[in-house]
């Protein structure tokens, strides 16, 4: 009954989408206040409504209702209630379901904080929104129910949710990528409707960069999750494998970085207002894209299952509609958003149109990457793959270049900057980078030279970033003291920069550092890895709610003294009978060790996988040091100066006019 | 105008990807690989998965039609088209398995072959038995020989020995009905 419920509120929703998409839009046509202010009230209830199948699914799955066909096929009810909550969006028509709740929550968010827009925004903006939603709630819908019942026949018992999906990665990966996705909808609902109005100025910028920011945020931890999860749950040390799935989330992410700094030129300078439209454009675009990617079927190994394809070409329209439809509107409006202000070739402007132009590259690159083994089968070329080298040479190259920009590029003015003038800090940064790279260095055998210049790159980013509040803000006692006049979006980005040094240090010297081996062991036996020795302690039996296993007791010692204790599983699901690898790992500071059990030998000895790997865990720090600086930049005042100033007016103008 | 023009750019962009994305959707990802195609079975010598002592070779498949089904427990798919396959094998279709032992490495060593063979009779029992017997590909190097690129994927082979087609992913009524039936005939006919 519930469920019919929920059924029944997801058409309801439907409704208020479409209601949302037509009435405010026509509105500001006819400049009618009242069909305006229907924006916001519909934009609730439409989350409310969703909000309400949402939970309808929810409890069927905490419930263990299997007459509904989309629960039986992803639930057990031997499996733990939080994973039954976190089931629901495990497959295809549960993630669509969290896809267009999300969705609801963005614009709801929007209905609420928007007190500083000018209403005729306000209502263009959530109309965008609710177009977009209402195709979505179609799709789900039509397309693709979560409610659909197994009536009068249907199963005793769930198959059980993928083993993969039960981990607590896998509880907050999801949601998080979703709320990154399906928040750049916000800024590309900004941007349709700027290229509606035909202006876009300052207080347009300021608008869309919290919400910009609040998306990229959810994003880069969505992301660091999943690379997260990869590493522990899939058993191979790998923390980005470069594959369609992952490439469909860093797209979005390198266009959204692109214009977060986009935005900054031209809230701060008024320039490159087209150039920031189609990278609000290109995030959420490449968000459905993403999606489409991945839900679709088009780009999966040969060896998954066949996929309806009327789904597919149902969230294909939608692409079309929703990107062919708003880069039409570009091509035919963004000539008329002119930029006035003038500048120098070699300024800041230029540095962030340099950067700006590297992740667009990247972007491309991954893009190309993606996609082109479709179109190389299309073509009735053959099937080909593109592997992570690829993408790491790719990289490799981008790297130097984008970094020389982003450390160079905050130390230098807007409009003009004589590059002599930098040349004391470029020089002092570098010889200080170059040391400190050849030190880490030192410490590993076998120096390779691309760790070498990687950890060269994040320092050099870490020193420059130093000189930038140095140089801005004096040094010693009078530094001290205006560092904490330091705007929180001057903090925002030091921190960003700071997280992506930290990261790309984590990246260059786990890549080249990390040592492996397979070994067999005996029970007691010992074996040694980079300085480690790995004792081997036999293996006790497991038994979980949903599996049973084994578990090998690995103690590991460092110069004779007892570091760690580690348990490594395997894991058999019963029900789906599967083999899941629980790797165990003790994290530190600079390295990890990891074990990973593999199979038992005829003789009675184990397989195991043992790692040794450096700094990985700065990978996934400086993420979070990233998301950190997205939130303090969020936080500055100015993007709630302007919600005070014109709440204060409105109250006046109120109190006038009656 | 020229900044028209680029303006216009994302848009035919788009429109391109767009295209390729649409016949994505309708495109088989089952293709024959066209290398595998019109040779000769590669030689082997290589055991029964039940009875270790039986070594098969090539000469298994001379003198009739035979669907070569690289496949593994391991493999989901797989378990998908062994209800068909034994289907296919009650109207007489001559099905014999290559099996894929799932680890290979050589310092894990493959699984104690006792403990494999449960699991195959588990598995066969309960989705059926489309085999006349299987052989082991033990070291998986036969697979290499043979162009797999993982499971399942099926060979047709003729009466001659030569490999007719390579079917990569499950063999299911359609593609069957469609693809490999038509072919069958024709080969049963030569």
């Amino acid at each position: 009954m519930l469920a019919e419920l929920g059924h029944f509120s997801l058409a309801l929703a439907f409704l208020m989408a479409v209601a949302l998409a037509i009435y405010p839009m026509w509105g500001v046509q006819r400049a009618s206040q009242t069909m305006m202010a229907l924006a916001r009230p519909l934009a609730t209830g439409m989350f409310l409504f969703t909000a309400i199948a949402y939970g309808a699914l929810t409890w069927a799955f905490v419930s263990n209702d299997f007459t509904l066909s989309y629960v039986a096929s992803n639930s057990n009810s031997a499996l733990p209630v939080y994973y039954r909550v976190t089931a629901v969006w495990g497959g295809h028509e549960g993630s669509f379901l969290l896809w267009v709740f999300v969705l609801s929550c963005w614009t709801v968010a929007v209905a609420r904080f928007s007190r500083a827009m000018p209403q005729p925004m306000v209502a263009r903006v959530l109309a965008i929104l609710g177009l977009i939603a209402a195709s979505f709630y179609l799709y789900v819908l039509t397309a693709s129910n979560p409610f659909e019942r197994l009536l009068p026949f249907y199963p005793v018992d769930g198959r059980d949710l993928n083993p993969l999906l039960q981990d607590i990665g896998m509880i907050m990966h999801p949601p998080m990528l979703y709320m990154g996705y399906v928040g750049f909808s916000v800024v590309f609902a900004l941007a349709i409707a700027a290229l509606i109005n035909g202006r876009l100025d300052a207080a347009w910028a300021r608008w869309a960069r919290p919400w910009t920011l609040a998306a990229w945020v959810f994003l880069t931890i969505g992301i660091m999750l999943g690379s997260w999860w990869a590493y522990y749950e899939l058993g191979w040390g790998g923390w980005w494998f470069w594959d369609p799935v992952e490439n469909a989330s860093f797209m979005p992410w390198l266009a959204g970085t692109a214009l977060l700094h986009s935005l900054a030129v031209t809230e701060k300078r008024k320039l490159f207002k087209s150039w920031t439209v189609l990278l609000a454009i290109a995030a959420f675009s490449l968000s459905l894209l993403g999606t489409f990617l991945v839900r679709s079927g088009v780009i999966v190994s040969v060896h998954a299952f066949a996929s309806d394809p009327t789904r597919g070409l149902f969230i294909l329209g939608i692409l079309a509609v929703t990107i062919g439809g708003s880069l039409l509107l570009f091509a035919l409006r963004a000539a008329g958003l002119r930029s006035l202000a003038n500048y120098q070739p070699v300024s800041r402007e230029v540095m962030l149109m340099g950067n700006n132009l590297f992740l667009s590259a990247a972007t491309l690159v991954v893009l190309l990457g993606t996609l082109l083994p479709l179109v190389h089968k299309e073509l009735g070329l053959g099937s080909i793959s593109i592997g992570a080298p690829f993408f790491n040479q790719m990289f490799s190259y981008l790297i130097g270049p984008f970094v020389a920009l982003l450390a160079i590029g905050p130390l230098s003015r807007w409009k003009n900057q004589s590059l002599l003038a930098l040349r004391g800090q470029i020089i002092t940064g570098l010889l200080i980078a170059a040391v400190g790279s050849l030190l880490i260095n030192w410490q590993y055998s076998g120096i390779e030279a691309w760790a070498l210049v990687g950890t060269l790159l994040a320092l050099w980013i870490g020193v420059s970033t130093v000189q930038e509040i140095v140089s801005r803000h004096g040094d010693g006692q009078a530094g001290m003291q205006s560092l904490k006049r330091l705007t929180p979006s001057h903090w925002g980005m030091v921190l960003g920069h700071i997280g992506f040094a930290v990261t790309l240090m984590g990246i260059a010297l786990t890549s080249h550092y990390s040592v492996e081996k397979d070994v067999r062991m005996a029970v007691g036996e010992r074996t040694e890895l980079a300085g480690y020795q790995f004792e081997f302690n036999g293996v006790t039996s497991l038994q979980g709610p949903n599996y049973r296993g084994q578990q090998a007791l690995v103690d590991i010692y460092q110069d004779g003294e007892h570091i760690a204790h580690l348990r490594a599983e395997k894991r058999f699901y019963q029900v789906q009978r599967n083999m899941m690898t629980e790797a165990a790992i003790d994290g530190g500071f600079t390295r990890d060790l990891y074990v990973a059990l593999g199979e038992q030998l005829s003789n009675g000895d184990w397989g195991l996988r043992l790692y040794v790997k450096p700094f990985v865990r700065w990978i996934w720090a400086g993420a979070l040091l990233m998301a950190l600086g997205g939130i303090m930049s969020m936080l500055d005042k100015r993007y709630r100066l302007a919600q005070a100033k014109t709440n204060a007016p409105v109250e006046q103008l109120q109190g006038q006019t009656v | 105008m020229k900044s028209r023009l680029i303006l216009v750019l994302p848009l035919l962009i788009f429109f391109g990807i767009s295209i390729f994305l649409f016949s994505g959707l309708f495109s088989d990802p089952t293709y024959k690989n066209q290398v595998q195609v019109s040779r000769d079975i590669p030689e082997f010598a290589l055991a029964d998965l039940m009875q270790p002592q039986v070594i098969y070779d090539q000469s298994v498949f001379s003198g009739e039609v035979t669907l070569l089904n690289v496949w593994g427990v391991w493999c989901v798919t797989c378990d998908v088209e062994l209800p068909f396959l034994s289907q296919l094998r009650e109207q007489g279709v001559r099905i014999v398995g290559l099996y894929l032992p799932e680890s290979v490495d050589a310092d894990f060593g493959t699984k104690p072959l006792a403990q494999l063979q449960r699991e195959v009779t588990a598995k066969l029992q309960r989705l059926g038995n489309p085999y006349q017997f299987n052989i082991l590909d033990a070291d998986r190097q036969y697979s290499i020989d043979l162009g797999v690129t993982g499971a399942p994927e099926t060979y047709l082979v003729d009466k001659k020995g030569v490999i007719r087609m390579h079917l990569i992913g499950d063999i299911n009524p359609q593609n069957w009905q469609t693809q490999i039936a038509p072919l069958y005939q024709e080969l049963l006919a030569e």
